[in-house]
């Protein structure tokens, strides 16, 4: 997904149910060093979301990604701002 | 039989057979399996160390993510070590790391990540009426679901609705994840 250009907004949801996002926290951190990569020097967005679904029950789910990956996250979410817009 | 370890042919698939039994997580990659596929003219007391040999060069090479100059320097000294490796050895290994670096990379990458992993990402915005017994109001929205998962395990999927004031939210405080990126990004 990382690697993957703008995609074309096709949504086939997999998911039976649509959750609002009640608040996200979120990080940036450098994973520096493993047992399996003494120098590992990689970058990462972590995010914690708080969802709730249609019975008002609060999920936690947390998420990470590269910076290509957020990078692409954020230029999709500002295409849908766009978008959200002129409908 | 050790003109046999020495000859370069046979190292390029060792060491893809080891990088893909350390760092992808290819099962069935046995000794048994490289040395009759591999070397099956050489014993396998010959066989063995020379296999732990080469298994620890990679190691090496893959932990200290090393580059190019790193790299030389590093075979250099194994070539004039007592029982290290051949200056062609030391070729096929410089030429496996340059072609296989940024996979290998990837995989201790993932390798390091326990908690999900952003795999995919879909939207769509509809526009949306209210309830028909009330003034029409198109509300649009947008549905975002959202694809994830731990390393080996099957994907979960979220689906998220966003008015547009909550997208609105949303994308100010990614903006703050972008600012803090290009700080990151500034210093390194």
């Amino acid at each position: 997904m990382a690697e993957s250009p703008l995609r074309e907004p096709v949504l086939d949801a997999k998911s039976e149910v649509t959750c609002q996002l009640i608040d996200f926290q979120w990080k940036l951190g450098m994973a520096v060093s493993s047992d399996q990569c003494r120098s590992l020097k990689y970058p990462y967005v972590a995010v914690m979301l708080k969802v709730a679904d249609h019975s008002g029950q609060v999920n936690s789910k947390s998420i990470e990604m590269t910076i290509p990956q957020f990078q692409n996250f954020y230029r999709q979410f500002k295409e849908i701002a766009a978008v959200i817009e002129t409908v | 039989m050790a003109g046999e370890l020495e000859g370069s042919k046979s190292l390029s698939g060792l060491l893809s057979g080891l990088a893909q039994d350390a760092f992808h997580g290819h099962p069935g990659i046995t000794e048994e399996l490289l040395h009759s596929q591999l070397y099956p003219e050489v014993p396998l007391e010959e066989f063995r160390p020379f296999l732990a040999k080469m298994r620890g060069i990679l190691k090496s090479i893959a932990s200290a993510d090393m580059d190019f100059n790193q790299l030389e320097a590093f075979l250099t000294a194994q070539t004039k070590k007592q029982g290290g490796i051949t200056c062609e050895q030391a070729a096929v290994i410089s030429k496996f790391w340059k072609s296989h670096k940024t996979r290998i990379r990837e995989s201790l990458v993932n390798q390091s990540r326990w908690d999900n992993g952003l795999r995919g990402l879909s939207w769509r915005v509809d526009g949306k009426s209210q309830s028909r017994h009330s003034a029409q109001i198109d509300t649009p929205v947008a549905i975002i679901e959202l694809e994830f998962g731990k390393s080996g395990q099957e994907s979960e999927f979220l689906c998220l609705e966003f008015d547009e004031v909550k997208v609105k939210q949303t994308l100010k405080r990614l903006s703050e994840v972008e600012e803090s990126i290009s700080t990151l990004m500034q210093a390194a």
